[in-house]
């Protein structure tokens, strides 16, 4: 009698069950071998002989260890055996699941990594998506807030002018609050802690009972502070008073400074709230002069809608109130009907087309991605088609089995689902960090529950198909087929092959489709940087400041310069010329009241008068509107050195120079548009234009010269007809000014050389200083972004196609060596075999480019609204990217294609 | 020759039937399907207790220490109800899939 025990123990030493439990299993082992020792020696056996056969009882010691270990985890049920229920079937499908995958870690890893970049990059810009376009705005009842707009003749919406927006304040029945505003006012502001650029905003009396926000701290503006010449009052955002007041709770003692206003602080705005975007500051926009005229479109309008009262009836009550204006006032009004649309579609409707392409494309991606999985459960459905069939052969009803294969593709696409949450996390601040700055509520952005929702309906979704595709696919097998065709090695039907290929097709189809997108998109951009702006970017420094101000303020306040102010605002940009000039390096100086591509440079309607029937009053100039010819034009106001630093060409005539002094007659210099325009093969010098109405100042204007047309507004607007006037004669105290230089050193290194003199000529001056190549590539930015996101994805796409039809290939490959080592035991030569595998895979390749060519036909015009210069059908791009698409394609075959070509006959032969 | 997978699919169903007319110890089992598949069918002790311990678990057979006078005692091993159940399930299932096999086996050698 032999002791087993410790053979057993040493064996089972890894399994590490509990001692109890191990104790009992060692001794039940021990007996069964003891047993079978026994009943070998009674058979005749010698001792050693007898010892050695029993010990091998407990090889493949490995598997009991296996099971042992495993005993904690419940046992592989075979679905559809026993009679449990529903909820139970489920936790076993779920385990059982489990348990496939981790048997096939590297199709899981493969299918899971797939999923998460896909659903991670869905997530991702869906994030955007919501925070910017869908996530209601942070205000009460925010679906009652409206922006309000004038309709022009030609259906395009303009600002509000007063006397409009006061008829229609007055006549509405549907809204309780209606505002003007201004937005992007940024103002160099001083306060006790010093000066700083901020955001600025004057809004009407009604402005915050629109947006349903009040101070948390002090009060609101009252009735006599909302007048013109009241004393000055303000409104502070929360991050304001913080920041820069210190959190002060008496803000009696505060005043800021702006232009020649003294502003009190009455009160503090709730935390985050910041509307129009950026402003810092509120001030009552009653302080600013009222203009009675109907075609001075100078203000934004919003209001909050009736309870009870819905968009439709607010739009129409409205629009009869504009309506009957326009009838009322006929040429004096160039109003024609309102439009009323929610607030938050009025601030996302620019970047709405762009944001939903986005989620388009990346919605395609996602697609190509579950493609690839779909065939990779193919792949492993036919391997598993055997498992199948005995299930089925036990009693597994069709649709148990349909819900394995749903189980299975869930935990997939969960594990796939989690792990894109965490890569969209990454994405967003990518995307964050790479937006274009015109992305307006970009903070709104992150994944939050909403998004974490979507991430979830996507990867249940995505399952869904997985698994009932794959599940379909797999049990219409018919279980006798199965285990018949086993015999042969072949377990794989045809119908799954041609899946597949479907599979492929699609997969292709959509890649191109991404691919034409980018390519248009690409193309776009090229185009757009092959364009003469009319400008110098490289080599030029720019500095915008604000001028000081004495006689006036920063704001559109029109008309109300006085000379001596305007004299002052020239002295001070002539001394900080000369200054600049001093800097080593410095070439050119020159500035302008807009710099190209930063900014909007005001526009209106000037008279064409001669020198004999000038006038006196802007009154004159309302009167000769109609009476005498106009054009329309941008109005600048610029040094001769704007002209030579940017490359600008004098055509003809002369630039501005020290003789056009305040007190000589004015000057302009217009461009060649302009001088097409107006006067079309004459010479336009010596020529006279009234455009008072611009800057209060009534003096003719002589045109001395005309200079080479500008892309003013951004590359892809052509230029417009453009009055360029003397700083010396025209200069608005108070202004916006951007001085331009060029210099033979990098901007970089004359910064605080710069930044010194600007302090000094003006110590309340805040100068933003930036290389004019900066301004250039930021205005091409959102062109950029939109073309990387979109490039990335059908670059993505593009690899995920590659894969898809190589493993499709590389599998119908294996499956048909046979064939192929009889065709080349019958004489085939390596090239036969090559065109035989790419003509198989040619024809998948053919139908995925001709349906991804139509596709992209139908789609690409959807994003015509980015496109520039070029067809959303353009015939170059479509031949280019299919051709690259081809060529991937055919790459990924010829590789599973050589491996045929290498097929050896005699060892496919035998293979079987 | 058995195939190994088709052996492991079908030792639920030899195990359950054996024990479906007497509680029976482990080597009692193994000698017994060794004996009525004349050699066929052999399970290591390795592959056997690993099984049974399994259908233990999920409740189809139930072990329980017997001891006999002048004998060491021995696990014995009895069909639940549940295993019953199971059982009958799967004879129905084998039934069909032997069939299946045997058509399709009948077929190619005719």
């Amino acid at each position: 009698m032999h002791d087993w025990k410790p053979e057993i123990r040493r064996r089972l030493a890894e399994a590490k069950v509990a001692p109890a439990r191990e104790e009992e299993i060692v001794e039940e082992l021990a007996q069964h071998l003891e047993d079978h020792y026994q009943e070998l020696r009674a058979g005749g056996a010698n001792e050693p002989e007898a010892y050695a056969a029993t010990l091998a009882e407990m090889q493949d010691h490995e598997l009991l260890v296996r099971e042992l270990r495993r005993t904690a985890v419940p046992p592989p049920v075979i679905p559809g055996t026993g009679r449990t229920s529903m909820i139970a079937d489920i936790g076993q499908d779920a385990r059982y699941g489990m348990r496939m995958l981790a048997r096939n870690p590297g199709f899981a890893a493969v299918a899971v990594l797939t999923l998460a970049l896909s659903i991670g990059a869905t997530t991702a810009i869906f994030s955007v998506v919501y925070g910017v376009l869908l996530r209601p705005l942070p205000y009460p009842k925010p679906e009652q807030i409206i922006s309000v707009a004038e309709r022009a003749a030609d259906g395009h919406p303009m600002n509000f002018t007063d006397p409009n927006f006061d008829d229609l304040r007055a006549s509405n029945h549907s809204l309780v609050a209606l505002a003007e505003y201004d937005v992007n006012g940024v103002s160099t502001v001083v306060d006790n802690t010093g000066p700083a650029r901020v955001g600025v905003a004057f809004v009407s009396q009604d402005f915050f009972r629109a947006m349903g926000v009040g101070p948390v701290l002090g009060r609101g503006f009252s009735p006599d502070e909302m007048h013109e010449g009241a004393a000055p009052a303000a409104l502070v955002s929360y991050g304001y008073w913080r920041e820069r007041l210190g959190a002060a709770r008496d803000l009696s003692r505060f005043k800021l400074k702006m232009g020649e206003y003294v502003f009190s602080v009455v009160g503090v705005l709730p935390p985050g709230y910041s509307f129009p975007a950026g402003t810092a500051l509120w001030f009552p926009r009653e302080l600013l002069e009222h203009l009675p005229s109907r075609t001075a479109h100078n203000w934004h309008v919003l209001g909050r809608v009736r309870d009870g009262v819905t968009l439709a009836q607010a739009r129409s009550d409205l629009s009869v109130i504009a309506r009957r204006l326009k009838q009322q006032f006929g040429d004096d009004i160039d109003m024609t009907d309102v439009d009323a649309t929610p607030l938050r579609e009025r601030l996302t409707g620019d970047v709405r087309p762009a944001l939903l392409i986005l989620l388009g494309a990346v919605g395609f991606l996602l697609l190509v991605g579950c493609a690839n999985v779909a065939n990779l459960e193919l792949a492993r459905a036919a391997a598993r088609e055997r498992e199948l069939a005995v299930r089925a052969a036990l009693g597994a009803d069709r649709g148990r089995l349909v819900r394995q294969f749903l189980t299975e593709s869930l935990l997939l696409s969960l594990a796939g689902g989690v792990l894109g949450v965490v890569a969209a996390r990454w994405g967003v601040s990518g995307l964050i960090a790479l937006a274009p700055p015109n992305l307006p509520r970009l903070t709104n952005v992150s994944v939050n529950l909403p998004v974490l929702f979507f991430a979830l309906a996507v990867s249940i979704l995505v399952a869904s198909g997985l698994g009932v595709l794959t599940a379909l696919r797999a049990t219409s097998t018919d279980p006798q087929r199965a285990l018949a065709e086993d015999s042969g090695g072949h377990a794989v039907s045809p119908s799954s092959q041609r899946l597949g290929r479907i599979l492929v097709a699609s997969q292709l189809a959509i890649t191109l489709m991404l691919l034409t997108g980018a390519g248009l998109l690409g193309r776009s951009l090229l185009h757009v940087l092959s364009i003469d702006p009319g400008f110098r970017t490289v080599g030029i420094m720019t500095i915008e400041l604000e001028l000081p101000a004495s006689g006036g303020t920063g704001y559109p306040s029109c008309c109300s310069a006085s000379p001596a102010g305007r004299a002052q605002a020239a002295g001070f940009v002539d001394k900080l010329f000369e200054r600049l000039h001093t800097i080593p390096g410095v070439q050119e100086v020159g500035g302008s009241s807009d710099l190209p591509l930063a900014g909007d440079l005001s526009n209106g309607t000037f008279l064409l008068l001669d020198r004999q029937s000038s006038i006196t009053t802007l009154d004159d100039f309302e009167r000769l509107m109609h009476a005498v010819p106009t054009g329309e034009a941008d109005y600048d106001v610029a040094s001769e050195g704007f002209f030579t630093a940017l490359g600008i060409p004098l055509l003809r005539g002369r630039l501005f120079d020290a003789h056009d002094t305040a007190d000589a007659p004015h000057v302009a210099v217009i461009n060649e548009s302009l001088a097409r325009a107006t006067w079309p093969n004459q010479d336009p010098v010596g020529k006279t234009i009234e455009f008072g109405n611009m800057d209060g100042d009534v003096r003719l204007l002589t045109v001395v010269g005309v200079v080479g047309d500008v892309r003013d507004r951004s590359l892809e607007r052509p230029p417009e007809p453009t009055v360029y006037v003397n700083y010396r004669q025209r200069l608005r105290p108070g202004g916006d000014f951007t001085v331009v230089m060029r210099a033979s050193v990098p901007p970089a290194s004359m910064l605080s050389a710069v930044r010194k003199i600007v302090r000094e000529l003006d110590p309340d001056a805040v100068p933003h200083l930036r290389a004019f190549e900066q301004v250039f590539s930021a205005s091409l930015e959102t062109r950029r972004f939109n073309l990387m996101l979109i490039g990335v994805f059908a670059g993505a796409a593009l690899l995920l196609a590659a894969v898809g039809i190589y493993g499709v290939m590389a599998y119908w490959v294996a499956r048909r060596r046979r064939e192929i080592g009889v065709r080349m035991a019958l004489g085939a030569v390596p090239g036969d075999v090559l065109r035989l595998v790419l003509g198989h895979s040619s024809w998948t390749i053919a139908a995925g480019l001709l349906l991804g060519l139509a596709g992209s036909l139908a789609l690409t015009r959807t994003m015509k609204s980015l496109l520039f210069d070029v067809s959303a059908a353009d015939p170059v791009t479509f031949a280019g990217v299919a051709l690259l698409l081809a060529g991937v394609a055919l790459l990924a075959c010829y590789i599973p294609a050589r491996r045929a070509m290498k097929v050896d006959p005699m060892v496919a032969l035998r293979y079987e | 020759m058995i195939d190994r997978e088709l052996k492991k699919g079908s030792a639920e169903l030899l195990i359950l039937s054996l024990l479906e007319a007497r509680p029976r110890h482990g080597y009692d089992l193994s000698k017994l399907i060794e004996q009525r598949s004349e050699g066929a069918l052999h399970f290591h002790v390795a592959s056997l207790y690993p099984l049974l311990y399994r259908l233990e678990e999920r409740g189809w057979i139930r072990g329980r220490w017997v001891e006999k006078a002048g004998q060491r005692r021995r696990r014995y091993y009895r069909l639940t109800t549940r295993g019953r159940v199971v059982l009958a399930a799967q004879r129905r299932g084998w039934r069909t899939f032997v069939e299946a096999i045997n058509r399709v086996a009948g077929v190619e050698h005719a």
